[in-house]
């Protein structure tokens, strides 16, 4: 070398800082003296090699200035030394070990087979020492047998990484490192356990093994993890078992005491035995027939997954052995244990749940797309498939995704893909550990890291953006990791296309279904194989979109009936030009459908009543409910193009159908809240009264050939008057008319025509239709049952002046005209104003009467099968409850409190706590009640199709309720208690706001 | 698999053992037991035995009636009194239904959910009660005041006792059944017997005293004698309490100790007692759930009516008892009220939460009674800020029915059943027309 390098030249092979990098090179010349490193070209384009050419230079001059004698080899171009640059420019940490031991740079640079026997090798001398009659301090013993197990060590790990840097290809080279480095930390394991036999007295008579479980038993190890093991015990030549245990355990600390402990040599890796049976809890070494017994009765299934990677690594490897003879066949027949199906979908929704911390989305190792997903579903699909096919049962991620291929368990251009993600995430894994040898997962933050990084899986040039760019590419890939594990698999199975690709079984598709939380897989491979046969277009769709499809259906409540609800539905509209696009082409369109209908048999029972309503779910605006002026505009216009009665009623309907579809479909995965469900519910019920009332007026009249002579008006009564409708509501009404004119004539034929329209109404409304029917219930009119069914106001007046009872004017209070005459509805509200907000109140006597009255009420017998404890509306501090508070409140305070004057029994409630006649805690308590109530009657429709009166006791309605109303899936157990406690608060309050009751007064009570 | 389930089906075979009981208790506190055969045993232990819960009180409605015992390895004990060859044993279990959940109408579950809540603040409950009763001459004939099996008084010793030989075979049994007797004494009534339980933690507690009632019971007979823990079975003479000595451990260190506190109290002791105290009531009808037992209350003499605590007072209802310096870990309070007919996993289930509220909120301890809070003027009670316990059953019932505290504690359904129960038996209670009434009216009126 005769001139200085140029900083650009430095800079161009990869230096980042080149004024230093010049000057460390001219120590570095100077040091190897004059004569050497002529070639600086070929010096600076091995350099360029590296991941991080400024920290191999650095490393280089220090090495030098630690051993002189190095120099030659720095000098030579070639292999060796590309070698050394390679681990120099990787990994600090191993730079540092090395300045520290410079002995151990020829097995850095020669290339020669890894020998881990050296490992237990290097303490020999320490363990025939401590066996020496004549021992020395045991302290100091252990000391140096650790020492010499750390620097053999690493000597072994640096031929590893040496190995694994100048590899051709990392991707290939990736699972041969895995397994040597498991290989290693077996050899490492067999040496402390060498060491704690000399050390530990008593240790003869007893066999003692180590196990390795997780990636040290499927010899698929990391440069830093924890190493994952079980300790074995068993008394040998006329030892007890507990002498076995006690001797065991004492070995056993002093191996992951060896292994663990920081000694001038620094540290190997934590010895992790927590998989052992009962976890940290349990003892930490057993014999095998307590094994035995353990894992015969009481592990779990997560627990036998974990054994799944056993293996022996050290120790009385026989015994290792037969340990894992004892549990292989439990593993494997871990698929036949009770519960085996909720702790697998347990456990999958596990793994796809997002890992909330700060460093999720710089994580390759958890959350989805990481390396646990693929490790976790490979395994997961060991244990549905191994129990029958002895060829899934390997231990290694990637074998057994293989031989997942070979069986035909998976496709093999999926396999293929996710091979190669998880080899990428692997070596980008290692690489990042190397840097520092430490335990991490996290993709670094910093640009120099990154940029370090990216050098070392082979990017030049802008090489910090270029590996972040492609980690993201295979992290979206194995994304879609469980629709090609899992799904897409079951298709190919049912598909009856000719493809020499080897098929998932019949059986093995069943046994899939199972475990994905279908209860009927044979109905399920029905429904598939409909679905999907044949090469028309729908087929072809719908076999592309259905893996993914499938995914949805099984995070529903009901897989099932999801998957049977879209055949059917799939076989009406298939051939439609829109239908199949929508799901392909429209985003979530899909995964709603796929939603809806494992959520709710409801929806289900819509959408086969009027399928084309699945158009809805195509625009997530069109999910938003049109206003009342709409409806009301969209139902005349309907009912005008048809003159026949049937058919305008058919046509209200129809407008109908769709639009409570829409709300039905907002409600379960759009944005409305419970009060736009029910408000919107209202708004759709006014309209079809309205639009019905003007057809029957138009065909009665056209029938009698009579102009018109009456004016009609329809009244809501209960929760239609109050626009708190739900979806089980009837919708309680009285019918008002009123003759056009005076004359005796008109007057009869006025009452005769409100009689055939109203009759003509009812009809029209109750005829079997495109939508859910609508029951129309009059008995809240004067005179109840027995009274006539329509009314003209004059007889109302009549009535309510003479025989109106208390309890009718409380009815009232929730009265309100909802279609037909607007003149007529002012003069009937002005008529039953004084007497739902009669002046000055009520009289003590009257309070006292309707308290009796609910108490006499509450007294009955509830309908068949209801009980009071639990019924929604009619039981204690259920809907009816509540009301009644509310609608006391009204009857008294109606005439002075403006804001009491409405139907509504939450406007009413806040009004009544605004003029300080309830305290805000005890409104809370009634709203909570009302409102718990009112969503859980509604969620009761949605799930079963029909109404609920309390939670039921059938564990599987419960949760499908329970997801409706929005809690998480597995709490539908809690959905009972929570509803009774919400209940008593409320029926608390009843008690002192309605009865007027004291707390604590007396034993009475429900 | 667990060494203990091991270690039970071992000793069933080496015992000889023929026959094992599985006991569960009701919410009302009886005890239950299914006899099982050995064979059945480890199928128990695995997946529960079936058994039809609508038969047991409160335990379910009749159409979720499956359910299933699952006994508790840990509370394996051979029955002394069943003789050895060949051998009775018993477990306690605990109730699920058949999907694995725990029964909400389990006691056990209740107390294990009230101790689980405490672990969650660091803290294991240990308890330590006195339990009184009566010893009286078999058979009782109804209709005839029953008649004490003798006539001494508080810590009398009695010669040719037939109490004392009872006390020896009954405390000879109890530690063979592993149950340790701290201390045993004639009590104030005649037949009349006081036994102290060794402290242990609240579950395994609640566990022996179910035991200890019915060794106690099985010994009396064998002693021409029956045992009642009633309490207050003689109008004339002092009633059967189970004052419990209440402590909080944070790992091995009694959080209750303070070396430098007055009494040696800790802010947590202190902070405790005010939650038990402020709770008091509302936990009256647990503690205290029948009929009698308010008889008890009101019976003047030491009985805890008055809301209040002392030192050594032992009118209070708490008791800060005296201490010994440098025992830092037997420091403790004691809650007399409880009474020896308590459903006892409950009880301790309620008052345990009651405490924990009190440390949760940082209640305020208030002032001590220094005084015989008996025989203060009610005007003196009130203008001290001491309140009473419910005056009866009824009155309990209608304090517990507002109380969040006991619903959240005991669980809706047990809650719910507790208080129908209850409020029949007070409302069976005052449609009687008792002796008092005719002595005093019949021929004046």
């Amino acid at each position: 070398m005769t001139r200085p390098a140029g900083t650009a030249e430095l800079l161009r092979s990869g230096f980042t800082d080149g004024e230093r990098a010049g000057r460390l090179l001219e120590e570095l010349v100077e040091r190897c003296g004059a004569g050497h490193l002529e070639d600086r070209r070929r010096l600076l384009e091995e350099f360029a090699g590296v991941a991080d050419p400024d920290q191999a230079l650095l490393g280089v001059v220090r090495l030098v200035e630690a051993d002189g004698e190095l120099v030659d080899m720095v000098a030579t171009p070639g292999p060796a030394r590309q070698r050394l640059l390679a681990v120099l420019g990787a990994s600090s940490a191993l730079t540092d070990h090395l300045v520290h031991h410079p002995e151990q740079v020829h097995a850095v640079s020669e290339r020669a087979p890894v020998d881990p026997a050296a490992i237990p090798r290097s303490v020999a001398p320490v363990v025939a020492a401590a066996e020496a009659p004549e021992r020395a301090g045991e302290e100091d013993l252990e000391r140096r047998g650790m020492d010499a197990l750390r620097v053999a060590y690493r000597e072994q790990l640096v031929r590893v990484v040496a190995d694994d840097l100048t590899s051709e290809d990392p991707l290939a080279a990736m699972p041969p490192v895995a397994a040597v480095l498991a290989d290693l930390a077996g050899a490492a394991l067999q040496a402390a356990t060498d060491l704690a036999r000399a050390l530990v007295p008593g240790s003869g008579g007893v066999r003692f093994a180590v196990v390795g479980l997780g990636k040290c038993g499927g010899q698929e190890l990391n440069y830093v993890s924890d190493v994952d093991v079980i300790f074995l015990a068993e008394p040998d030549a006329g030892t007890s078992d507990d002498e076995a245990v006690r001797v065991g355990e004492r070995l056993a600390s002093t191996v992951m005491r060896v292994c663990h402990a920081s000694t001038s040599e620094g540290t190997l890796w934590p010895v992790d035995a927590a998989l052992r049976p009962e976890g940290k809890q349990g003892p930490l070494v057993r014999t095998l027939a307590s094994h035995r017994e353990y894992y015969r009765r009481w592990a779990r299934t997560w627990e036998f997954q974990a054994l799944l990677k056993a293996r022996p690594v050290a120790g009385d490897l026989e015994l290792a052995q037969e340990w894992c003879g004892m549990v292989r066949p439990l593993v494997w027949g871990a698929g036949s244990q009770p519960g085996f199906v909720e702790e697998v979908q347990g456990m999958r929704r596990r793994v796809e749940e997002q890992v909330p911390s700060a460093e999720s989305d710089r994580q390759l190792k958890l959350g989805p797309g990481g390396l646990r997903d693929i490790e976790f579903s490979v395994q997961l699909l060991q244990l549905v498939h191994g129990r029958a096919d002895e060829t899934l049962r390997s231990g290694t991620t990637l074998e057994a995704l293989a031989a997942l291929r070979d069986g035909g368990y998976v496709g093999r251009e999926d396999a293929a893909a996710l091979d190669t993600s998880y080899r990428y995430l692997r070596v980008l894994e290692h690489r990042v550990q190397l840097h520092r040898m430490r335990r991490t997962h996290l993709m670094p933050a910093d640009e120099a890291s990154l940029r370090r990084l990216g050098r070392a899986v082979g990017e030049r040039g802008e090489a910090a953006a270029a590996v972040l760019q492609r980690w993201r590419s295979h992290q979206r890939e194995v994304r879609r990791l469980h629709e090609r594990l899992f799904y897409r698999p079951l298709l190919v199975a049912v598909a009856q296309l000719s493809t020499d690709e080897v098929r998932l079984t019949p059986e093995a598709a069943r046994e899939r279904l199972a475990a994905l939380g279908f209860r009927d897989p044979a109905g399920a491979m029905r429904h598939l194989e409909a679905l999907t046969s044949g090469v028309s277009r729908r087929a072809t769709i719908q076999r592309h979109l259905l893996p993914v499809m499938l995914g949805w259906f099984a995070g529903g409540a009901d897989p099932d009936a999801g998957l049977l609800a879209f055949r059917r539905i799939s076989e009406t509209l298939g051939s439609t030009h829109w239908y199949l696009r929508m799901l392909r082409d429209e985003g979530t369109a899909a995964q709603r459908l796929a939603h809806v209908l494992s959520t709710s048999r409801y929806v289900v029972d819509l959408l086969i009543r009027s399928p084309e309503t699945v158009a809805l779910l195509g625009d997530q605006a069109g999910l938003q409910p049109p206003g009342a002026e709409v409806l009301a505009a969209r139902m005349a216009a309907a009912s005008r193009r048809h003159q026949e009665a049937d058919a305008a009623f058919l046509a209200v309907r129809t407008v109908r159908a769709r639009e409570l579809l829409r709300v039905v479909l907002a409600d379960l995965v759009g944005d409305l809240d419970q009060a736009g469900v029910r408000s919107a519910l209202t708004a759709l019920t006014d309209c079809l009264l309205q639009a019905a009332l003007e057809v029957a007026t138009r065909v009665v009249l056209d029938r009698r050939g009579e102009e018109q002579a009456v004016d009609l008006l329809v009244v809501g009564m209960g929760r239609l008057g109050g626009a708190e409708l739900g979806y089980v509501s009837d919708a309680d009404v009285m019918y008002v008319y009123r003759p056009r004119d005076w004359d005796e004539q008109t007057a009869q034929r006025a009452a005769a025509q409100a009689e055939d329209i109203i009759a003509e109404l009812r009809r029209g409304l109750s005829k079997p239709g495109p939508d859910p029917t609508l029951e129309l219930d009059a008995g809240l009119r004067p005179e109840g049952r027995s009274g006539p069914l329509v009314r003209s106001l004059e007889s109302y007046q009549a009535y309510y002046a003479r025989w109106s009872a208390g309890w009718e004017s409380q009815a009232l209070l929730r009265a309100r005209p909802v279609a037909g005459d607007e003149r007529l509805a002012a003069e009937y509200e002005s008529l039953i104003d004084p007497l739902r907000w009669p002046e000055g109140g009520l009289e003590a006597r009257t309070v006292r009467e309707i308290r009796r009255l609910k108490a006499r009420m509450e007294g009955e017998r509830l309908p068949r099968g209801a009980d009071r404890r639990t019924h929604f509306k009619l039981g204690y501090g259920g809907l009816s409850d509540v009301e009644w508070v509310v609608q006391l409140l009204q009857l008294e305070h109606g005439h002075e409190v403006a804001a009491l004057r409405t139907t509504s029994t939450l406007v009413a409630m806040q009004a009544a706590v605004e003029a300080g006649l309830l305290s805000s805690d005890d409104a809370a308590a009634l709203r909570r009640a009302w409102s718990l109530g009112s969503r859980l009657r509604d969620a009761g429709v949605l799930w079963r199709g029909r109404p609920v009166d309390s939670v039921p006791s059938d564990a599987r309605d419960a949760e499908g309720i329970s997801r409706i109303i929005g809690r998480g899936p597995g709490q539908g157990g809690e959905l009972a208690d929570e509803w009774r406690r919400t209940a008593r608060r409320c029926r608390q309050v009843v008690e002192r706001v309605f009865y007027g009751e004291e707390p604590g007064s007396g034993a009475g009570g429900p | 698999m667990d060494r203990q389930q091991e270690y039970v089906l071992r000793t069933i075979e080496e015992r000889d053992i023929r026959f094992v009981r599985l006991w569960f208790t009701d919410v009302l506190g009886a005890l239950k037991s299914v006899a099982v055969a050995p064979a059945e045993l480890e199928q128990a232990f695995v997946e529960g035995i079936g058994f039809d819960g609508s038969a047991i009180e409160g335990f379910t409605r009749v159409y979720e009636a499956d359910m299933i015992v699952q006994p508790d390895a840990a509370t394996f004990q051979v029955l002394p009194w069943r003789g050895d060859k060949p051998g009775t044993a018993r477990m306690f279990c605990d109730i699920r239904m058949p999907d694995g959940r725990a029964a909400a109408a389990d006691s056990r579950h209740v107390l294990r959910r009230a101790l689980d809540s405490a672990g969650e603040d660091g803290f294991t409950f240990y308890t330590h009660p006195e339990i009184e009763f009566y010893l009286f001459k078999d058979p009782y004939e109804p209709g005839q005041p029953p008649v004490p099996l003798d006539h001494a008084g508080y810590f009398d010793h009695v010669a040719r006792g037939d109490g004392h030989d009872f006390r020896r075979a009954a405390i000879t049994l109890l530690e063979q059944m592993g149950i340790s007797v701290e201390f045993s004494h004639h009590e104030g009534g005649p037949g009349q017997n006081e036994i102290d339980l060794r402290y242990a933690d609240a579950l395994s507690m609640a566990d022996n005293i179910m035991t200890f009632r019915t060794v106690v019971r099985e010994v009396a007979l064998q002693h021409g004698a029956f045992a009642s823990f009633m309490p207050k079975p003689l109008a004339e003479h002092p009633g059967s309490g189970m004052h419990t000595h209440l402590s909080l451990f944070e790992g091995d260190q009694n959080a209750f100790y303070e070396p430098t506190a007055r009494y040696e109290l800790s802010t947590v002791g202190r902070r405790f007692t005010a939650g038990v105290l402020r709770h008091a009531r509302e936990i009256c009808a647990v503690t205290n759930q029948w009929v009698n037992s308010y008889k008890r209350i009101w019976g003047g003499a030491e009985a805890p009516a008055h809301v209040c605590w002392g030192h050594n007072n032992r009118s209070a209802l708490v008791r800060v008892p005296m201490y010994s310096i440098g025992k830092g870990h037997s420091r403790r309070v004691e809650i007399r009220s409880i009474d020896a007919a308590c459903n006892p996993y409950l009880a301790f289930a309620v008052v345990l939460q009651a405490g924990l509220k009190g440390i949760r909120e940082e209640y305020e301890l208030p002032p001590e009674a220094e005084d015989d809070v008996w025989s203060l003027t009610p005007g003196e009670r009130r203008a001290m800020g001491i309140a009473e316990l419910p005056q009866s059953l009824g009155e309990a019932i209608a304090v517990m029915e507002d109380s969040e505290l006991v619903a959240e504690t005991l669980g809706e359904s047990v809650f719910d059943f507790f208080l129908r129960n209850k409020r029949q038996e007070w409302a069976d209670y005052r449609s009687q027309v008792t002796t008092f009434e005719l002595d005093r009216y019949l021929v004046r009126l």
